[in-house]
């Protein structure tokens, strides 16, 4: 398997996920410090620097509690001299970014590189966020690479950009470089032992205020102008020759996309691959579009390409004509893919692309018409599927259903939105209901509503839990104790007594954190005893203040793994059909994707490999029909 | 190889995609065939649809442009529907005869009743499919999994299968020798009798 790629010593070939191949470009250019906050695309590169902590056992390896403080972290370590490496979402570097602004004034020391992962059809995110301007916004090199292979390079490179200039830099990606699997041929691996330094022996300066910071601004413009310098000469940015006077530049995955366009309409236009974004290579830029009568340029998001190459052309070449998104050829919504740049470059030249991508698709839809739809779900056994029919049953018992309103927050709960909870009337960031719940409860009348997991907690929610006990707000807050930072992996955090690679660290004592803090109501209850969770629940909604839930229990799939290494079998439930009684509360009520209707008798039926056994659905049944085989 | 071989894997979340797609990555790249893949990872929620877009030879983008695959693997069946815009025509379709209801649609079906609402088929899958192609390879994986000994080597029977096919670009032998390094090896046998009823079964279906 590939991690037994990552760990090899020798240079040969390997078939590596580019996370993975992350991973390897850090281990070779020797990097000692590693923090993260998980976050689809980016897990990957979590979960596979944890799973080799151990194997090479010369780095020190975090899971930060949020984005803001892994890159603390690695800015830390870089300043002590350790070389470091952290990476996140696109959205997480919105956490981050008050830190990295300031990095990018302060320098730093050892090379220290940041991945973010910008998420282009938001597969896995709260939006379509274009990261590329933090670059420049903060004045921190970016670069961005296309596969596998650069991938590894690129993250090897920018640890020596990094040192050699004293800054931060930031590799840009997305989600279809992330997952990709690729051929990389492999660099040595030459790794030291861990030592930590003496501060004395490593000291630098690293704050940055009023006239210092204007002292600052002057040396980064200079060092901006160093490191563009290096940047027009890197191979990343290179030209592939091609015919005619219609030239591409493009970068990261849609370079990809372009070249296999141009191979199916056997088309060979000279193409310029950007691989730093910021510094953009002005001056390679400016030499390949001189000659250029068109000029189509192809990238996902915003025209955050061409809007900077326009300006340029407006002195070099003013009469280029640029087929981009402000012509309208390309949209600034979704990812790109093969047969969108072949359409776009097809109807340029008037040809046909190599086949009828409208018509294939036309006629997918229709066969699809009738087909039902697989909308995102709760695992089965999953405890929040009980919570949120204990607080439905809670809201109804108290009829009050229409007299809340309902702050999530990002996590599997999230899907809370969907039937059978159609729950969700906000839903903004990490830990933004309690923020949103201090506004609302200032102006309405209903009772608020927030809910955050428990990663979610200790990520971002603090804050805004402090000041809502300290404004005496009257809110209800559901917190979904799983364990673990469940919807990106299962991943450990403050509220694991793990971390990284499972190595033993220090969990937080929930309760106690609420007492501290003087919440007025504390009430723990267990998902799984769903029925008696409901009176509890009614409770803690009619206090006054803010009155705490905490829902315990396991994620299911990362409780099935607990069970599974203490060698425990998972003992699926069955439907007693003699007790059913048809009345489908399994069915209407709860969504659990191993509960079936079987049509030979139109009577509930629990799919044996699917099911979890929690009995969740028991709870759910007027007439307690589903059982598990042998009793319990 | 000469030119590309694409194949659309596609399946049901927990159902061992992942492990699909990498014993046929390892197969070929012990072949000495380039590989690359665009894989769905992402949230980790099971039941939820899934697919890895897998290029053999000289692909150039990691995904497969609609209407390109030249074989599809469906875990599950309405799965390959789900994604049947890739397929060419005429494309080679291996998947399992199971169908995994939604819970929208098992709601709609328990809350008729009349008892009129039924779960779509497999049949009504097979037949809006077979507008795009006849080379369909259709498994009971299950029974020849149970049959093999084990349930859970649905995926070796699947794989054994993709053999079968005349112009797949990785020798047999290869394949099998991946599969049996990359399941647990306590399930070897079990594993070694599915590839080789699904090899037999595919054949069959092929003609």
């Amino acid at each position: 398997m590939t991690v037994e790629d990552v760990k090899r010593t020798d240079d040969g070939p390997a078939l590596m996920l580019a996370n993975e191949a992350v991973v390897r470009g850090a281990l070779e250019a020797d990097v000692k410090v590693v923090a993260f906050y998980p976050g689809s695309p980016t897990s990957e590169i979590l979960d596979t620097f944890g799973e080799v902590l151990d194997h090479f056992g010369d780095y020190r390896m975090e899971i930060s509690a949020n984005e803001k403080v892994a890159l603390e972290t690695a800015a830390g370590a870089s300043m002590a001299g350790q070389r470091s490496f952290v990476s996140m979402k696109s959205v997480g570097m919105n956490v981050a970014s008050d830190s990295m602004f300031s990095i990018g004034y302060t320098g730093l020391n050892a090379g220290c590189v940041c991945l973010i992962a910008d998420d282009p059809y938001a597969h896995s995110s709260q939006s379509e966020q274009d990261g590329r301007y933090f670059g420049e916004a903060a004045y921190v090199p970016m670069i961005e690479p296309a596969t596998a292979q650069e991938a590894k390079d690129m993250t090897k490179w920018a640890f020596e950009v990094s040192e050699r200039h004293k800054t931060l830099v930031i590799m840009r990606t997305t989600t279809r470089v992330n997952h990709q699997r690729g051929m990389v041929n492999l660099g040595k691996l030459d790794r030291t032992p861990f030592k930590k330094n003496k501060w004395a022996d490593v000291k630098g300066e690293y704050f940055t205020v009023g006239a210092i910071a204007r002292a600052l601004k002057a040396k980064i413009l200079e060092r901006t102008k160093k490191v563009r310098k290096e940047f027009e000469k890197t191979k990343f940015n290179f030209i592939d020759e091609g015919e005619g006077d219609t030239g591409i530049i493009t970068a990261g995955v849609c370079y990809l996309h372009s070249k296999e366009a141009m191979n199916n309409l056997n088309m060979e236009l000279p193409v310029l691959k950007i691989g730093t974004l910021f510094p953009l290579p002005e001056q390679k830029i400016g030499e390949f579009i001189k000659p250029l009568k068109r000029l189509i340029i192809v990238e996902e998001l915003t025209p955050y390409l061409e809007t900077r190459i326009t300006a340029l052309a407006k002195d070099i070449n003013p009469d280029l004509e640029i087929i981009g998104k402000r012509s309208g050829h390309f949209s600034e919504m979704l990812e790109y893919n093969v047969p969108i740049v072949e359409k776009v470059l097809a109807s340029v030249f008037e040809t046909k692309p190599s086949l009828d991508y409208d018509a294939i698709l036309e006629r997918a839809e229709k066969l699809k018409a009738d087909l039902p739809e697989r909308s995102p779900i709760f695992c089965p056994g999953c405890p929040h599927r009980g919570t949120l029919w204990a607080f439905r049953e809670a809201l109804r018992k108290l009829k009050i259903r229409d007299d809340i309103v309902y702050n999530n927050d990002i996590g599997c709960y999230s899907m809370a939105f969907l039937p059978p909870n159609n729950f969700s009337d906000s839903m903004l960031a990490m830990g933004a209901s309690l923020g949103v719940s201090a506004g609302m409860a200032l102006s309405l009348e209903d009772k608020v509503i927030a809910m955050v997991g428990d990663s979610t907690l200790y990520h971002a929610a603090l804050p805004g839990i402090v000041n809502l006990i300290h404004h005496n707000a009257n809110v209800t807050l559901f917190v979904l104790d799983n364990s673990v930072t469940a919807m990106t992996g299962q991943q450990f955090n403050p509220n694991s007594p793990y971390d990284a690679g499972r190595s033993p660290a220090r969990k937080i004592d929930m309760e106690k954190l609420f007492e501290g803090l003087g919440a007025d109501k504390i009430t723990v209850i267990d998902p799984y005893q769903t029925r008696d969770s409901v009176k509890p629940i009614m409770e803690a909604i009619e206090a006054e203040g803010l009155s705490v839930i905490i829902a315990r229990r396991d994620c299911a799939l990362y409780g099935d793994r607990e069970k599974k290494r203490a060698g425990e079998k998972i003992i699926p439930s069955e439907n007693d059909k003699e007790t059913c009684r048809g009345i489908y509360a399994c069915v209407k009520e709860f969504y659990c994707p191993a509960i079936v209707v079987d049509e030979s008798d139109h009577k509930m039926m629990i799919v044996q490999d699917l099911c979890d056994g929690c009995l969740e659905c028991r709870q759910v049944c007027p007439v307690d029909a589903p059982y598990h085989v042998g009793g319990a | 190889m000469e030119g590309t071989y694409n194949i659309m894997f596609c399946g049901v979340g927990g159902q061992g995609l992942m492990l699909l797609s990498s014993i046929l990555g390892k197969a070929a790249t012990d072949s000495g065939i380039k590989v690359m893949t665009g894989e769905q990872h992402g949230l980790s929620q099971r039941q939820g649809s899934i697919y890895v877009h897998f290029r053999m030879g000289n692909p150039i983008s990691p995904l497969i442009p609609y209407g390109k695959a030249d074989l599809m693997i469906a875990m599950e069946a309405s799965e390959a529907l789900r994604y049947i815009e890739y397929l060419k025509d005429d494309g080679i379709i291996i998947m399992s005869n199971r169908v995994m209801p939604s819970v929208a649609e098992t709601r709609e079906v328990a809350l008729d009743k009349d008892e009129k609402t039924k779960y779509y088929t497999i049949e009504e899958i097979e037949e809006k499919l077979r507008q795009v192609t006849d080379k369909i390879i259709l498994l009971d994986s299950l029974e020849l999994a149970t049959k093999a000994g084990n349930p859970k080597t649905e995926n070796s029977v699947l794989i054994g299968a993709v053999t079968a096919c005349d112009d797949f670009p990785i020798p047999a032998d290869e394949v099998k020798e991946s599969v049996l390094e990359l399941v647990p090896p306590k399930t070897v046998k079990a594993n070694t009798k599915a590839f080789e009823l699904g090899q037999e079964a595919g054949g069959d279906c092929l003609g």
